[in-house]
């Protein structure tokens, strides 16, 4: 069976183990417990007709201190990059970090999921980053890891540019 | 190696082995698990199967053989089993040694701190996304008062235009009153506008030698509106301008004036009129109404207490009917007598609790004694201030005084 890993990738609370936790377990808690290093876990899913296993690599996230360690990243196939719609700083680490995993791992596929749409009154995004992120050929998904809203979708859609 | 006795050496081996709980793996170059060993079960490794793919059994190795380098290492990794284990990686020939060491107790205290400071950091990114959002909100209420204070300014500016015109309007409508006249007989008056312009307005004029003319009228509502209908009628009595109409006949100039003064043609006013004809010769007044108060005739010198009459007449008031009839009334007036012709702003008199001045207490005062002195007129405005509680009457004060 094909396997591929991905990694969860984000500023620290943007909610990536909530996502993960959704997608794989379908639950959600609005208690929010840091993560410290990485949680791996997996779910397979089908593409076209063929079977295919994530391995999901929760990362701890990225910080004023600590930047993401790249070696978490090594033999990725795909990654996500996790915002925050309430937190606007959350947007420029995900834009950090993709040009940094770009550098070290290479282009490989990934998503940007503009996370907690259900708060989307508090969202504090500039719309102009996000259409000048769209130009540049960014695949973005609206989820909330809360009401699941898109996060399905999300993994399905990389997990299919993975594939191909 | 360390430079210590074997015996020491392998003493650390087994504290490491003890408070560690090691597990190792050996995977080789083609990613088939060769052997596993150690605590594994601490870890939740179980079921492993030697010459089986490696990756599949365990997913945290998927991408990561070959070693970009070697050693190397995973920190802080959860485990199916819940525990968290720092994972080793060491290429030996053309195979690969996993080795896992227990880290939960340093990750768990690691967690705590880094949750209390993620805690803090989120709540001063709330505080400052807060105080930037009550600056914006400070300056957005500071634009707001600036715009507000200009606009009251203009406001003001209006306000005190609107109130200059209306002080102008007034002091015309002042102009066009006649003077008192003291000669054969006379005539005397006070008027008092309310805050607001008001429709009341008044004259009197010899027609002839022997016939004089004595009008008040009351046109509805106030305002600049009601003060110009009040002018121009009473221009029209002043200067005879109703055409085929003897001004000497009461009925015929209110017939006349109701038939020029329509309310449709004048912005929805009408007013109320008393209108009388005063012969010197026989002392004969005649006069008509249209829907105005009666005028209250009263008996005797001022100085002594004097009967009242009041000097009804019917008919409706100008403005309101195409067609309407007035009845001319007459009385001779017998000297010494003053007549007191006024607008139902001198006696319509709220009291400080709300209720109505009665017509009679009004009365009592028109008949009482005046002593020496004493304006007639000054007193009556006296009385009705006194009766409102305030110097500031809701209508107008317009009182003639025709003394004989």
């Amino acid at each position: 069976m094909l396997q591929k890993k991905v990694c969860v990738l984000g500023a620290f609370g943007v909610g990536k183990t909530s996502l993960v936790r959704r997608y794989v377990q379908s639950i959600f808690s609005d208690a929010y417990l840091t993560t410290v290093g990485v949680k791996v876990d997996k779910k397979t899913l089908t593409v076209g007709t063929e079977p295919v296993t994530l391995v999901l690599w929760d990362v701890a996230g990225e910080d004023d201190v600590n930047a993401i360690r790249m070696t978490y990243v090594r033999g990725a196939a795909g990654y996500f990059l996790v915002v925050d719609g309430t937190r606007a700083e959350t947007l420029e680490v995900a834009r950090r970090i993709q040009e940094r995993v770009t550098k070290e791992i290479g282009p490989i596929p990934f998503m940007l999921l503009l996370n907690k749409a259900d708060l989307q009154e508090n969202w504090e995004l500039p719309t102009q980053s996000i259409e000048a992120l769209e130009r540049a050929g960014w695949a973005i998904f609206r989820t909330s890891a809360k009401t699941g809203d898109s996060v399905e979708e999300a993994f399905q859609e990389l997990a299919k540019r993975m594939v191909a | 190696m360390l430079d210590l006795p074997a015996r020491i050496s392998e003493w650390l081996l087994l504290l490491v082995k003890s408070q560690r709980a090691v597990a190792h793996l050996l995977v080789d170059g083609e990613q088939m698990l060769v052997k596993a060993g150690g605590d594994l079960e601490h870890y939740g490794l179980t079921d492993l199967r030697p010459r089986q793919g490696a990756c599949e059994q365990l997913p945290f190795l998927e991408g990561l053989l070959p070693l970009p380098e070697s050693p190397f290492l995973l920190r802080s990794m959860g485990m199916p089993s819940g525990r968290v284990a720092d994972v080793h990686f060491f290429d030996e020939d053309d195979a690969t040694w996993v080795v896992l060491l227990d880290v939960t107790s340093e990750h768990d205290d690691a967690q705590k701190i880094q949750q209390k400071a993620y805690d803090m950091t989120l709540l001063s990114q709330r505080e400052a996304r807060l105080i930037a959002k009550l600056e914006a909100a400070h300056q957005a209420l500071t634009l707001a008062h600036h715009e507000l204070a200009a606009s009251r300014e203009a406001l003001q500016l209006t306000h005190n235009r609107l109130q200059d015109e209306l002080r102008d309007a007034e002091r015309y409508v002042r102009a066009i009153l006649p003077a008192p006249i003291a000669e054969p007989f006379a005539v005397d008056w006070l008027f008092v506008p309310s805050t607001e312009l008001g429709g009341d307005s008044f004259g009197y004029h010899w027609i002839d030698p022997e016939h004089f003319a004595l009008y008040l009228l009351d046109v509805c509502g106030h305002g600049v509106g009601a003060a110009l209908l009040s002018v121009a009628a009473i221009n029209t009595l002043r200067s005879s301008a109703l055409l085929h109409t003897d001004f000497r006949q009461p009925d015929e100039v209110l017939a006349a004036l109701n038939l020029a003064y329509q309310m449709e043609q004048h912005n929805d006013l009408y007013f109320t009129i008393w209108y009388g004809v005063y012969h010197r010769p026989t002392g004969r007044l005649r006069y008509a109404s249209a829907g105005h108060p009666p005028p209250i005739l009263v008996s005797g010198p001022s100085r002594a207490r004097g009967d009242a009459y009041p000097l009804q007449a019917k008919g409706p008031p100008v403005g309101m009917l195409p067609i309407a009839r007035y009845r001319c009334e007459e009385r001779v007036l017998y000297s010494p007598a003053r007549l007191f012709l006024f607008s139902d702003g001198v006696y319509e008199i709220h009291r400080p609790d709300g209720s109505m001045l009665e017509e009679s207490a009004f009365e009592e005062v028109l008949t009482r004694a005046v002593p020496g002195g004493k304006s007639e007129l000054e007193e009556l405005l006296h009385f009705a201030r006194a009766a409102h509680g305030s110097e500031v009457l809701e209508d107008d004060f317009s009182i003639v005084k025709m003394t004989i």
